[in-house]
């Protein structure tokens, strides 16, 4: 019981003296889930308000593979963003394994399912008669589509809020993709899953508290863009 | 404005839309009425472009919808009202300036000026999601003409108001689309709504155009007996003509010999059509200037509305239409002999098919 308590007194005191290592790995934690979720957001807004909206074939098909995205573990997705990084992968010549923007790809691989399904969900939600009535004002399909965007923003807050939230808690991609190297790949994540195989629980509980409060932090700002003038039922 | 030529649309094989020539002038307020499933939405939706699987032509301004050059310069010129409002979660002002956004358009007098037309300026900078559901359809129109288009089509767009704010809301709009001298194409099914507004009516049913007139030609002279039906007409009579001199044809219906203005010759088998508000009851056989009075026996007597419907037996079924004080000052009631009279004008003649016998029996 005792580890426990001392681990969070060591936590606390790491966090309240800003060790520089430690900011490093908060620092690195924060860019590289921060910019996954926006380059997700760009990709799956889009797509999924595309899918919900279009009348292609193989729609059914498509959007069966999103939702089954929405589930991908994420050491398989580490394991073949590795695959195809790796020297003789066939994106091998980009030589982004063990490198941030490495990290950052397959971070982008596990949010962008889970935006595109969420908003698909949501734009399909609306009655399809607004968007026939945006283009009946005169809108062209983007302006159409912007202003639906706009009516269903709480909910593409959503899908960005569970978006970044699958990928700031995630060990098992980065952990491979990125190779956990001190200094250069390491974060919040995978140093916790480190220090605490090396007994080092202090500093484990230390970073833990750093991400739940990280993770917090963004998700209150987040919610309260998304809940800034609701109105009330 | 709009023409539409040998125009075939099926529907997942249950439905086909079938009509072969349609033509709607500049300046005209024009509807499409007919019961449910009789394909007006679906034409409304093929002229606004949202439905282009489709044989045949359509042209707008001249062009036809299925051309790319139509997508964009015409579209622009056209709105389409459908029957909710699906006004944003903004102000009514924003709500209202939306078409003059997606055309780049920053004037903001039309604004103001629709707004007040339609009286909705007092809340403009209300959340238009807040408002009563007739503000609601107000705001509508207001987004609707903002833009000052030339064709307006309206998909039921009253399918949830009262009466009486309906009416205010029909003048308000047969207003504005002369003031702006724009074209409209109109759906409903409800005669009230078409009367207040149109200029000319297409009546149809299961897909085809049955008949397109004025008001006054459709709801007094239906060509068939679906229109007739429609329309309100409920007498409906088999007779043969046995005599004509000058326009003045007689009509024997059952053991009756009526009297028509009508085309119809000697000898033609014809189906008598006739309103029920255009039969006058008398306790008295009283010497009027209509020419047709027969003596009948009251079989029912039913409220409708603010009137009542009054079933009689002249020896065919003859339906009227009184006031609740000519009921009582009538005393009319079943089993009671009543006089009904009605002018030779009134009478409408419809050639009689074969076929048409089962349709008068279900009826």
């Amino acid at each position: 019981m005792n580890f426990i308590l001392d681990g969070l007194k060591e936590g606390m005191r790491l966090i309240c003296n800003l060790d520089g290592e430690v900011l490093a790995v908060v620092k690195l934690s924060l860019f590289i889930s921060i910019f996954a979720t926006l380059i997700s957001v760009l990709l799956g807004v889009p797509l999924g308000s595309m899918l919900a909206l279009g009348k292609f074939r193989m729609k059914k098909l498509l959007i069966a593979l999103v939702n089954t995205g929405m589930g991908l573990p994420p050491v398989v997705v580490g394991l073949f963003v590795m695959l195809f990084l790796s020297r003789n992968g066939p994106l091998g010549f980009l030589q982004w394994l063990y490198t941030p923007v490495g990290m950052i790809l397959a971070q982008v691989i596990i949010a962008t399912p889970v935006i595109i399904g969420l908003t698909l969900a949501a734009v399909q939600g609306i009655d399809p008669r607004l968007y026939q009535q945006m283009l009946a004002l005169g809108a062209s399909k983007r302006q159409a589509m912007f202003v639906l965007l706009k009516e269903i923003r709480l909910s593409i807050l959503a899908a960005v809020i569970a978006g970044f939230g699958s990928i700031i808690s995630e060990v098992g991609a980065v952990m491979m993709v990125g190779g956990n190297i001190r200094g250069q790949t390491r974060v919040l994540t995978t140093s916790i899953v480190l220090e605490t195989h090396m007994g080092n629980f202090d500093i484990a509980i230390a970073l833990g508290l750093i991400l739940l409060c990280l993770s917090f932090t963004i998700n209150l700002a987040l919610t309260y863009i998304q809940q800034h003038k609701v109105r009330p039922l | 404005m709009i023409k539409v030529e040998d125009l075939e649309f099926g529907f997942k094989g249950s439905f086909t839309l079938s009509v072969h020539s349609l033509e709607i002038k500049d300046g005209e307020i024009f509807s499409l009425m007919g019961p449910n499933g009789a394909g007006k939405t679906t034409l409304l939706n093929i002229v606004g472009s949202f439905e282009k699987s489709y044989d045949g032509t359509v042209e707008v301004f001249g062009q036809n919808i299925l051309d790319n050059k139509f997508s964009r310069f015409c579209r622009k010129e056209m709105t389409h009202i459908f029957p909710q409002p699906y006004l944003l979660n903004m102000s009514v002002h924003d709500n209202v300036a939306l078409p003059l956004r997606f055309r780049g358009i920053k004037d903001s007098t039309r604004i103001d000026e629709v707004l007040d037309f339609f009286k909705v300026s007092s809340f403009r900078d209300k959340n238009a999601l807040q408002l009563s559901q007739g503000e609601k359809h107000r705001v509508t129109l207001a987004r609707a003409f903002v833009a000052n288009p030339k064709l307006i089509l309206l998909d039921e767009p009253f399918l949830s108001l009262d009466p009486r704010y309906k009416e205010t809301l029909i003048q308000d709009l047969r207003a504005r689309i002369k003031i702006d001298k724009a074209t409209a194409l109109f759906v409903s099914q409800d005669h009230n709504e078409i009367l207040g507004l149109t200029d000319r009516i297409a009546v149809m049913d299961r897909g085809r155009i049955l008949q397109t007139g004025t008001p006054q030609e459709v709801f007094t002279q239906p060509s068939s007996v679906e229109v007739a039906d429609f329309v309100g007409v409920e007498t409906l009579a088999e007779g043969v003509i046995t005599g004509k001199q000058d326009n003045l044809c007689s009509i024997l219906v059952g053991d009756k010999l009526l009297k028509s203005v009508s085309p119809f010759q000697k000898g033609d088998s014809v189906l008598v059509c006739l309103r029920p508000e255009d039969v006058i009851l008398s306790r008295k056989d009283e010497t009027t200037s209509a020419r047709n009075h027969l003596k009948a026996g009251v079989l029912q007597v039913a409220p409708w509305k603010l009137e009542y419907r009054i079933t009689l037996d002249c020896g065919f079924k003859l339906i009227a239409s009184v006031t609740r004080q000519s009921v009582d000052s009538l005393g009319l009631k079943a089993g009671e002999t009543v006089f009904a009279s009605f002018k030779a004008t009134a009478v409408h003649l419809i050639r009689r098919n074969t076929g048409q016998r089962e349709e008068i029996n279900r009826r």
